[in-house]
């Protein structure tokens, strides 16, 4: 690991925004480090400050009320939300996304809002966060905004955060609990692998939306489709949407191809 | 940074290098070589430990991290040198070739165990997804699994199957 960088872990929010506050482009928040520590070691970023947000004490935890929905917080672990009743129960298809995400041990550490905020095209956790109509909050010391996450991605590994903010939490509105849908991400191997696609599918009360992952330079949504569109109209919307490239791990035209395969499968499923 | 951190059922205090991985607190600072270092990035599970009673890739961590928590490596798995079940269980089934990923998989095992105790055998392989064996093919592992969750009868169990 690089050496030069310091590490704090604030206790409370208050102190988490100062140092952030303080530092700017220089701090690095550590969750789950899973893509932190492996940024750091290869030196695609060199934080001089490494701030461990899993000690402050005054953070949301993932918790689920009818007035609310399902509140996902800074430490929330990827196996937290794989194994939490509730989440099974209201929203199986992110607990599908979960499980598809690395192995057991870093579902261990990884964080959700880290697979989120780190901002891959293929961030697992995004198609199914975006079909349920996630929000972010984010906050800082000058105060707290929201937003859609459909709006948070800027580009690849680029989002809307400031560097003296941090996402606090993300909610999923109780309205798309029980959606009908489901995630299928394509891999070279059966274990371990990043997506070559990821395409996630809802229907609630008949408002069809499609989460992909892994074809243009964010995640994607695309909204304002219904349970009785023709299957082509749903493919033809998706292709609109995307713009892959080759890489790699596969060709574009693989993934233009998969990507309609896995949306009409996923469109049958949920009418 | 000064940190307090138990580790095998013993406290360690002192100042840690605050970029320093567990990983390499654990195999440099307390010489607790079992734990290997394979990727040094969450790819092979050679490195995985307990931390606070669940298996991590102590290479995804930060020592200081550990600052108040209970970690438990491989060193802990033999009792006054009787071998642990699981690991009684890999060396009559012939799970252990090189050896290199032996420590994390029993770990992965163990947690997988803890939670399953009778896995089946997709659950085996998805319990063992972040550990990367390039010698065995995995079925001396899967087998030894089954075996210490009861699930071969003893007259068939262990034993070289395969060359």
């Amino acid at each position: 690991m690089n050496d030069g960088f310091k590490y704090r872990a604030p206790t409370s929010r208050a102190e988490l925004f100062g140092l952030l506050a303080a530092h700017g482009e220089g701090a690095k928040i550590l969750a789950g480090g899973t893509d932190l520590l492996v940024d750091i070691r290869s030196g695609l970023v060199r934080p001089e400050l490494v701030i461990n947000l899993k000690k402050v004490e005054d953070f949301p935890e993932l918790v689920w009320s009818q007035s609310q929905g399902l509140i996902i917080g800074p430490a929330t672990t990827v196996n937290d939300v794989l194994h939490d009743p509730k989440v099974r129960d209201c929203y199986p298809l992110l607990a599908e996304c979960a499980l598809s995400i690395a192995s057991h041990q870093l579902r261990n550490r990884a964080t959700v809002i880290g697979n989120i905020v780190h901002a891959s095209p293929g961030a697992d956790m995004a198609p199914g966060l975006l079909c349920l109509g996630a929000r972010v909050q984010i906050a800082s010391q000058r105060g707290r905004r929201e937003l859609f996450l459909k709006d948070f991605f800027t580009g690849v590994k680029r989002t809307v955060l400031g560097h003296d903010e941090i996402v606090e939490s993300i909610t999923v509105p109780a309205g798309t609990a029980r959606s009908r849908g489901s995630y299928r991400k394509l891999k070279r191997i059966d274990g371990h692998d990043l997506s070559l696609v990821g395409v996630a599918l809802t229907n609630t009360d008949g408002d069809v939306r499609v989460g992909i992952g892994s074809a243009a330079p964010t995640p994607l949504l695309i909204e304002g489709l219904t349970d009785q569109d023709p299957a082509d109209a749903v493919v033809a919307a998706a292709r609109a949407a995307i713009r892959p490239i080759s890489d790699l791990r596969c060709s574009k035209e693989y993934r233009e191809y998969m990507i309609e395969v896995f949306v009409r499968r996923l469109l049958e499923e949920v009418r | 940074m000064w940190m307090s951190v138990e580790v095998n059922g013993h406290i360690y205090e002192r100042e840690v290098t605050e970029h320093w991985t567990l990983l390499r607190f654990l195999r440099e600072d307390l010489e607790l070589t079992g734990t290997k270092d394979g990727c040094s990035a969450g790819e092979c599970g050679a490195c995985t430990v307990m931390l606070n009673g669940q298996a991590v890739n102590a290479c995804m961590v930060l020592a200081a991290e550990a600052d108040g928590a209970t970690v438990e490596t491989i060193e802990a798995e033999a009792v006054d040198g009787e071998l642990s079940e699981i690991q009684a269980a890999f060396a009559r089934n012939y799970a252990v070739q090189c050896g290199y990923c032996t420590a994390g998989m029993v770990m992965s095992v163990r947690e997988l165990l803890e939670h399953n105790p009778k896995p089946t055998v997709a659950e085996i392989k998805e319990g063992i997804e972040g550990n990367l064996c390039r010698c065995t093919g995995y079925q001396q592992i899967i087998e030894a699994v089954l075996d210490v969750s009861g699930q071969i009868d003893s007259k068939s169990r262990g034993g070289l199957k395969y060359v």
